[in-house]
C-alpha cells in the first residue's frame, strides 16, 4: 500500500494522508466483497480507486497536467542511463514517469510493476484482454528506453 | 502473480517502505477536536434542560392542579435524570500529555466507544424518561376534554411529540455511524 501510495503522491505529508484514506476505504469496502474476484485483485481495486480520486482532486488545486503511456512512449531516452549503483535515482525517476500519468495508466503500470499478471490487471482496471497487452507492450517499451536494462538488479 | 521479470520490477518490488502509521500528535489532534464537540453537545444540553427544569419549577409551584404538578414533577425528575445520566456516561474526557501512539490510540478509541454507547442508548437514559411525564399530562388534558376538537388536538400534540422522540432517536443513530466508522478508521492505523 506505501509504495501504492508513493506512485499517487509525492508529497510525505498528503502521502501519509493518502494511505490512510486508502486504509479507511478498504475498511469500507469490504462489506461490499463478494468474492467474484480475489481478495488480493479487490484490495488493488479499491485501492488505485482511492489513489486515482486523490490525483485528479490535486491535479485541480496544482494545474498538473498528466499523460498517457502513448505520450511517454515518445519521451525521448534518456541519455544518461542510470547505472546498477544508482538504486534511488533510478526510483526517483521511475517515480517521476508514474507519477506523471493519467490514473488508468497509472494503474496499469503499477500493477504491471507489481507483478500482476495481464489478466489480473484486465480484471482490476476493466480494461479488455487486447488493451491491456497493448499498454503492457508500451510499458516495456518506455522502461526499456528509460532505465539501462538489467541495470538495476545489480548493486 | 508473476515472477520478477524485470529489473525495474524488481527495483519497484524491493524499495523501501517507511512503516507510515498514525503519529501521535495527529491522534491528539482529533481527539482534542472531538472532545470540544462533546463539550459543546452537553454545554447545550445542560442550559437547555437547566432552562426547562426552571420553567416546570415555575409551573410546579404556580399550578394547583393535582395532574398537573404530577406532570412537571415528573419532568423536572427526567430533566434530571438525563442531566446526571449526560454527565455520567457522556462527559467529555481529555487525552493525557506523554503518551506514545498505540496508547493514544487505544484510549481515543474507548472514548469514541464509550460516546458510541451514550448515542446508541440514547431511548434509555434521555427519550424513556420523559414518557411518563408526557403520559400523565395526555391523561390531565383529556380529562378535561368537553368538545371533539379537544381530542383532535391532544393527537396532533402527541403525534408531533412522538415525531421529535423519533428525529432525536434517528439524530443518535445516524451519530453512532458516524462514530462507528471514525472507531473503524482507528482500528486500521492500529
Amino acid at each position: 500500500m506505501e509504495r501504492l501510495a508513493r506512485a499517487y503522491e509525492a508529497d510525505a505529508d498528503l502521502r501519509r494522508d493518502l494511505l490512510q484514506e486508502i486504509h479507511v476505504g478498504l475498511w469500507r469496502s469490504f462489506s461490499k466483497f463478494d468474492g467474484r474476484c480475489s481478495l488480493r485483485t479487490w484490495i488493488y481495486r479499491v485501492a488505485h480507486n482511492v489513489g486515482a480520486s486523490h490525483v485528479l482532486r490535486w491535479r485541480r488545486v496544482r494545474g498538473q497536467e498528466l499523460i498517457g503511456l502513448e505520450e511517454m512512449e515518445d519521451f525521448p531516452d534518456a541519455n544518461n542511463r542510470l547505472q546498477a549503483t544508482d538504486r534511488s535515482h533510478a526510483l526517483d525517476r521511475l517515480l517521476g514517469l508514474i507519477q506523471r500519468l493519467k490514473p488508468l495508466d497509472r494503474h496499469v503500470i503499477l500493477s504491471y510493476l507489481e507483478g500482476l499478471d495481464a489478466a489480473s490487471i484486465g480484471e482490476i482496471t476493466g480494461l479488455s484482454a487486447a488493451n491491456v497487452a497493448t499498454k503492457i507492450h508500451r510499458i516495456k517499451n518506455v522502461l526499456a528506453r528509460q532505465f539501462q536494462q538489467g541495470g538495476a538488479d545489480h548493486e | 502473480m508473476n515472477e520478477i521479470e524485470n529489473p525495474v520490477q524488481e527495483l519497484w518490488q524491493r524499495q523501501p517502505v517507511e512503516g507510515i502509521k498514525m503519529p501521535v500528535e495527529e491522534i491528539r489532534r482529533r481527539a482534542g477536536k472531538f472532545e470540544r464537540k462533546i463539550w459543546w453537545r452537553n454545554a447545550r444540553e445542560y442550559v437547555a434542560s437547566a432552562i426547562a427544569i426552571g420553567l416546570f419549577g415555575y409551573f410546579y409551584v404556580t399550578t394547583h392542579d393535582v395532574l398537573s404538578r404530577v406532570t412537571f414533577g415528573l419532568f423536572i425528575a427526567a430533566m434530571t435524570w438525563i442531566v446526571v445520566s449526560l454527565h455520567w456516561r457522556g462527559s467529555a474526557k481529555k487525552l493525557p500529555e506523554g503518551i506514545d501512539t498505540l496508547t493514544g490510540l487505544k484510549l481515543y478509541r474507548a472514548e469514541l466507544e464509550r460516546q458510541l454507547d451514550v448515542v446508541r442508548g440514547v431511548w434509555w437514559w434521555y427519550l424513556a424518561p420523559l414518557v411518563p411525564g408526557f403520559v400523565v399530562y395526555t391523561i390531565g388534558y383529556g380529562w378535561g376534554i368537553r368538545h371533539p376538537a379537544g381530542w383532535a388536538g391532544l393527537i396532533v400534540m402527541d403525534m408531533v411529540v412522538a415525531g421529535m422522540f423519533v428525529w432525536i432517536w434517528k439524530m443518535n443513530m445516524k451519530a453512532a455511524r458516524c462514530l462507528t466508522r471514525m472507531i473503524d478508521e482507528l482500528k486500521v492505523a492500529e
